[in-house]
């Protein structure tokens, strides 16, 4: 079957008619490049995605309140529902046993002076807890302490950007700060991937509350799940729902009150909206494609009656229909395997090229991995032997004395 | 050799069936040289398709080499044409991206004669024809004459026990055409039988026997020169 011969014969169709079989061929290939352009682009997105996530650990529940919209047990809607240290304690103590917890409250364009430069950043009170929750990789000094929260201590960690537009160059730790106007000590400073977080400052959650505005709220919290499967934690999702619902007199369907959101159970609604992208784009590059393997079968259907007197010729000098079967189901999977090959490395070689340039918030990595090229090689594959199938059952049906009649 | 009982052959035309073989009876031995000559449509070369296993027939009966043809399979068919028979065609059909030699060799490939070997036997069938010195020449490098040679070389590599030729002479001059004949002659002084469908009377005359063909029956058939008057109905005939 693959032989020489067989391969001569192949060089010959291919080089008889060079125009076609390069329009042919990129019919197939443009399909495998579309397909791995924009597989590329789609695992691109879901890097981006979940680089995005890699802001937050992905099990944690995060707690959040808002304004009642519907009227509950008397209450009229719009009351601002606030949660505060006891609904924390309560919940960590006695409602779920989470791990690991932060309470976190946060003060958006807070002035931050240090020497004569000042900015504007947000001020975030935490606790000590949050930097496992939220994943901050410290760049330098420490973390903020249990120690700091019971001593209500003015010190503070900065992000990345302080350090470029406050600081300029010089060490910030133990460093002395303004933060709207009270002075705190830098004790660390930390840099993260995501598009927030490296312009914050964290101070302990107690000292904000006394510093600040005097009082025990907590605007969100921070739950880790620990090792729990999304059951364990949607569990926990409710626990603490219920909790604050019947303590806050929040109606149950009001969404807008309380709003308890797992990171688990969201990253996989994102697993399964790429899933429904991978598998969308699998079916945009199945049918481009198809459009190139029928190219293929309709040039193998010309070769084929180009051919007839040859065929039959053949078959007169002792051919079997095998041999005249295998001869064009070969020469249309070399079309297609050669052409959607060289598209292939187009693919590649754009994604490539272009992964440089694509750096986005949403947007990382575009790649190709090996087993979307091995089933693109295999789908092609079968193309090719589909597509030079059906010409080629016509060139076995070819009897040999009307192939010899043929002009 | 090759026996045919009553064979019979019809066409579907639009209106119809058209008979082409209307029983045909005929026996032919091995070592034989026979012309089948006939006008256009009396069936000769219809009658060599039915021969060589390139086409069927609706009734009667073939014995090849004393093996019955009739419901014979494709695959099967291959198999005989490839083993007892070798086929020379009026327009060469040579495989034009093939040189001469690998035209020589392909039957050889579908025999799945190894390669080395297939170039041996056939650049010594392509000597046999004087042809040795055109062995890498494409065909469309070659006169007449010389694709006839290597066509005849082609049938005769899988040293077949018949040669069926359809108008072997058809597309060359009378100088060449007698050069081909009598390559055809020395092929037949070798033990193999020669069958050439033709309408030129003095290509029959260069045959031991002539069979004359008349609307699908068998209307003359003996030895050469004498049971057919080659300047009379054969001339007339063909115009």
């Amino acid at each position: 079957m693959f032989n020489r011969e067989t391969w001569i014969e192949i060089a010959h169709t291919v080089t008889a008619n060079p125009l076609r079989t390069a329009l042919t061929g990129l019919s197939v290939g443009l399909g495998i490049f579309i397909l791995v352009v924009m597989q590329g682009l789609g695992f691109g997105l879901q890097n981006g995605v979940e680089q995005d996530f890699g802001d937050e650990a992905r099990n944690t529940v995060w707690v959040r309140t808002g304004r009642t919209t519907l009227p509950y047990r008397g209450r009229q809607p719009n009351r601002y529902v606030q949660m505060r240290n006891e609904d924390e304690q309560r919940i960590t103590e006695q409602v779920v046993d989470a791990p690991a917890w932060s309470g976190r409250r946060m003060m958006w364009g807070s002035t931050v002076g240090y020497k004569n430069e000042q900015g504007n950043y947000p001020i975030v009170g935490v606790e000590p807890d949050f930097d496992e929750l939220e994943l901050l990789p410290l760049m330098g000094g420490r973390w903020l302490h249990a120690d700091d929260l019971a001593k209500e201590s003015k010190v503070c960690v900065v992000g990345e950007n302080l350090l470029d537009e406050l600081f300029k160059e010089a060490d910030p730790i133990g460093a002395y700060v303004t933060l709207n106007g009270i002075t705190f000590r830098v004790v660390g400073h930390f840099s993260k991937n995501g598009r927030w977080g490296n312009s914050m400052v964290y101070v302990p959650l107690t000292t904000m509350q006394r510093v600040f505005n005097g009082s025990d709220e907590v605007d969100q919290m921070v739950l880790s799940t620990g090792e729990l499967d999304l059951e364990g934690s949607s569990a926990m999702v409710e626990a603490v729902d219920g909790d604050l619902r019947m303590r806050h007199s929040v109606h149950p369907d009001d969404v807008r009150a309380v709003r308890v959101r797992d990171n688990q159970e969201e990253y996989a609604m994102f697993e399964r909206v790429f899933t429904g992208i991978r598998l969308f784009i699998w079916v945009i590059g199945g049918f481009t494609l198809l459009a190139g393997a029928i190219g293929v079968a309709n040039i193998m259907a010309i070769v084929v009656k180009e051919r007839t007197v040859e065929i039959g010729v053949r078959k007169a000098l002792g051919a079997t229909s095998g041999s005249i079967l295998s001869l064009i189901v070969i020469e249309a999977i070399a079309l297609t395997l050669i052409s959607g090959a060289l598209g292939l490395i187009a693919g590649v070689a754009t994604l490539n090229a272009v992964a440089p340039y694509a750096e986005h918030d949403y947007f990382a990595d575009p790649e190709v991995n090996l087993r979307v090229t091995l089933t693109a090689l295999a789908v092609l594959v079968v193309a090719g032997a589909i597509s030079g199938f059906v010409p080629a059952l016509r060139a076995v049906r070819i009897r040999p004395i009307e192939a010899l009649r043929y002009e | 050799m090759l026996a045919l009982r009553g064979i019979e052959k019809s066409y579907p035309l639009a209106g119809g069936l058209l008979p082409v073989l209307k029983g045909i009876d005929l026996n032919i031995a091995q070592g034989e040289m026979v012309a089948i000559m006939g006008s256009s449509g009396s069936g000769k070369s219809t009658l060599l398709n039915v021969l060589g296993l390139l086409d069927g027939f609706d009734s009667g009966g073939y014995d090849l080499d004393g093996v019955d043809m009739a419901g014979l399979s494709e695959k099967q068919a291959a198999r005989y044409r490839s083993q007892f028979l070798g086929f020379v065609f009026q327009s060469f059909n040579l495989i034009s991206f093939k040189t001469a030699l690998e035209n020589v060799a392909l039957p050889l490939f579908y025999q799945k004669v190894p390669r080395r070997e297939r170039q041996k036997r056939a650049m010594e069938m392509l000597g046999k024809m004087g042809m040795d010195d055109r062995a890498d020449h494409l065909p469309s490098e070659l006169s007449g004459g010389q694709k006839q040679r290597v066509a005849i070389a082609r049938a005769l590599i899988t040293s077949p026990r018949v040669i069926l030729a359809d108008e072997p002479t058809g597309a060359l001059d009378s100088t060449t055409s007698s050069e081909v004949m009598e390559v055809l002659r020395e092929v037949n002084a070798s033990g193999i039988t020669v069958i050439i469908v033709t309408h030129e009377a003095d290509i029959a005359a260069q045959c031991d026997r002539t069979i004359r063909l008349h609307d699908g029956v068998i209307i003359e058939d003996g030895r050469s020169g004498e049971v057919v008057e080659p300047t009379a109905r054969g001339a007339r005939s063909q115009d």
